[in-house]
């Protein structure tokens, strides 16, 4: 007997009950688009983290002021001057409104040193235009998501060579303008507000946060291995005064909040799928029944056992491969709008006036600090590590490897199959003595 | 025992049939049925109700067993066969015709006839052919794309027996294949199947309460009790 015509019987059964079929599919398609989703957005949030940690670098330590006082210069040069210190990179950030045609962002200015910025972003290059000098002029280099707002579907909205007015200290501050000397290329935005952040030099950010003091310094250690060393150094110098987080501490915050979610997100999953299976044999077992006659009839006239099992388990591969093509699909568009609702929060928007504002609430109630402010002061980092630097929302594309895609498919085919399996033998089973006497 | 079966298109020995209820009660359907039918022959098998007809003919058709006793069918015995061998054999060389007609409603006219060639290798085009000209003949060229509940039961019984007929088989096995009919109807699907046996090299058995319909019949086979009371050579 043809696999062609086997498929053909199987199809015309499902589509003669197309209303239960769609339900049964829809069952499958929940239990896989849960799987997509959970699993795409925590991979996109776990690629953020990592490119983030990547572009610090592992031997990055942020030392965060607690309180009003700040580091000063004297504080960037006694750091610099520890052992196995390379570099010290002073930041001053703040929130503030970026104002660009009718376009109105929430954005965290960021200060720091042409050197610094290139530290950042791991001394990639830049996706548009040019780095600043260091000078006192307000030259602006602003974050990818700055330039492709999720508000604007990710259309550029700010382009190199162009002026926007940045608006300082909420409502009623000092507005300037600034000109946009380059675009950033998408980093992330979970640890540190980069793509979400405005870029000026040091000074001109003392200037337009009337600060000399830094509320953050990025500390490069001169080896992995003298990373923790330094960091319980710096803790030693500052005390309370001060955060110290390495990157290594972030990445280990990041992962277990990660397998948190991944775990409740696998539990979510797990059940819809099993619901779905059972619903699968339920339908099917129902299917069976009401064909009893027919599977009678086609054994008296020859169809063999193997024939009537492989109808139904066609059936059930159609309902998991309907419903595994459709969960992803409906998972990733899932996981997109999550990720645009998450990285929509505060970010960005048309409408004019409390953007800035709501900012605020994502941050963490360390006093003053708008930037990063690393996590937990002893080398216990809390959940706070990713809330707090969100001043613009968590900006992050959920992640869609094809292994994802394969495995959701697969698991759908094999919940489906084993849900069939059952039903199917049942059918093959039938006497057609016994499947003809019932009327 | 080969070279004599061989003769006869169905050969029945001593096929008996016990329904055992409980430990207790047995109902005896059939007692020792023996009987010999010559290839081409139209036969009806007549008796009151319950008295095993049914239980015969599905034994005749493989998708009983008997208790004891033998069915041969073209020579060939059946009662070793396994269900697959079964399904293969009844596909080749057995053809039913229901008194519900038994079409499977979601598929048409055609699909229906075409049903037992799926299990065969034939193109899909000799498939459609063969169908067609089946259900031409039978007078239902212009019903063919038409579904069971379109047609009426004279017309869904000829599909039937277009299904029944479309492997060639050697043996067409009718239980009481007018009984949902009403005379007219009945009238033309019996010389339906007489025409078949005269042109073809087709046995049939077909089971009717109808006397007047028997009298169609080369022979007559008397059911009661589940026991063979008589038979009767017509022609
Ligand atoms: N599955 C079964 N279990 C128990 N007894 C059965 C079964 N099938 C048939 N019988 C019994 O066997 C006997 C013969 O039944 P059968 O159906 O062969 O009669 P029939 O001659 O076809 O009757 P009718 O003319 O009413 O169709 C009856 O007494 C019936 O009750
Ligand atoms: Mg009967």
């Amino acid at each position: 007997m043809d696999l062609k015509d086997i498929f053909w019987l199987s199809y015309r059964d499902l589509n003669e009950k197309k209303v239960r079929t769609a339900l049964t599919i829809i069952m499958v398609i929940i239990g896989v688009a849960a799987i997509v989703a959970l699993t795409s957005f925590t991979a996109g949030i776990n690629n953020s983290i990592t490119t983030q940690l990547e572009s610090l670098g592992p031997t990055a330590i942020i030392v965060g002021s607690i309180g009003t006082a700040g580091f000063t210069p004297a504080s960037v040069s006694a750091v610099s001057s520890l052992p196995n210190v390379t570099s010290v990179t002073p930041l001053l950030t703040g929130s503030a409104v970026l104002y660009a045609g009718n376009q109105n962002t929430s954005v965290t200015v960021v200060g720091t040193t042409a050197q610094g910025l290139q530290q950042l972003i791991g001394n990639v290059s830049l996706y548009q235009g040019s780095a600043y000098q260091d000078t006192i002029a307000p030259d602006a280099v602003v974050g990818h998501s700055v330039a492709f707002p999720t508000s604007a579907d990710g259309k550029q909205t700010i382009t190199v060579g162009q002026s926007a007015t940045l608006r300082l200290g909420g409502r009623g501050g000092t507005t300037v303008t600034v000109p946009i000397l380059g675009i950033l290329p998408a980093i992330g935005g979970l640890l540190i507000p980069i793509d979400t952040g405005v870029f000026v030099p040091l000074q001109a950010a003392e200037v337009l946060l009337h600060r000399l003091s830094f509320n953050e310094m990025l500390v490069l250690a001169s080896s992995t291995g003298s990373v923790n060393a330094t960091a319980s150094l710096i803790t030693t110098i500052y005390g309370s005064s001060a955060r110290v987080t390495t990157t290594s501490q972030l990445a280990s915050t990041a992962s277990s909040i990660i397998g948190s979610i991944t775990l409740l997100f696998g539990v979510i999953a797990g059940i819809s799928l099993l619901v779905a299976a059972i619903g699968i044999m339920n339908v099917m077992l129902m299917a069976v029944m009401e064909r009893t006659r027919e599977i009678g009839i086609m054994k008296a006239i020859g169809f063999k056992s193997s024939h009537v099992l492989l109808i139904f388990m066609l059936q059930a591969l159609i309902i998991g491969v309907a419903g595994g093509v459709a969960g992803i699909v409906v998972g990733a568009t899932t996981s997109y709008s999550l990720a645009a609702v998450f990285s929509g929060a505060g970010s960005t928007s048309t409408t004019t006036g409390a953007s800035a504002s709501t900012s605020g609430s994502f941050r963490s109630g360390g006093g003053s600090s708008g930037g990063f402010s690393g996590a937990g002061a002893a080398g216990a980092p809390s959940g706070a590590a990713i809330s707090a630097n969100t001043s613009s929302g968590i900006s992050f594309k959920p992640a869609f490897p094809l292994t994802t895609i394969v495995a959701a498919l697969l698991i759908a085919v094999f919940v489906s199959l084993a849900a069939g399996i059952y039903p199917a033998w049942r059918a093959s089973q039938m006497q057609p003595i016994d499947a003809l006497r019932q009327l | 025992m080969p070279k004599e079966t061989s003769k006869y298109s169905v050969i029945a020995t001593g096929v008996s049939k016990v329904y055992k209820m409980s430990e207790s009660l047995e109902v005896d359907a059939l007692t020792a049925v023996s009987f010999k039918l010559k290839q081409g022959e139209f036969v009806a098998i007549v008796g009151p109700s319950g008295s095993g007809k049914s239980t015969l003919m599905n034994i005749l058709g493989t998708i009983d067993k008997p208790t004891s006793g033998e069915v041969y069918i073209d020579g060939i015995p059946t009662s070793k066969m396994n269900g697959n061998e079964l399904a293969e054999f009844r596909n080749k060389k057995l053809g039913f015709v229901f008194q519900s007609y038994n079409l499977i409603t979601g598929l048409d006219a055609e699909k229906n006839v075409e049903l037992p060639l799926m299990t065969a290798s034939l193109s899909d085009s000799d498939r459609r052919d063969k169908a067609q000209k089946l259900l031409v003949r039978l007078g239902l060229g212009e019903r063919l794309k038409m579904r069971p509940t379109q047609l009426s039961g004279g017309e869904q019984q000829r599909v039937a027996i277009a299904r029944a007929l479309v492997n060639n088989p050697a043996l067409i096995l009718a239980d009481e294949p007018t009984g949902n009919l009403d005379t007219h109807s009945g009238d033309e699907v019996i010389k339906l199947l007489k025409s078949i046996c005269r042109d073809g090299h087709v046995t049939i058995v077909m089971v009717t309460h109808n006397l007047d319909i028997a009298k169609y019949c080369d022979r007559i086979i008397h059911i009661k009790d589940g026991k063979l009371e008589k038979q009767e050579v017509l022609a």
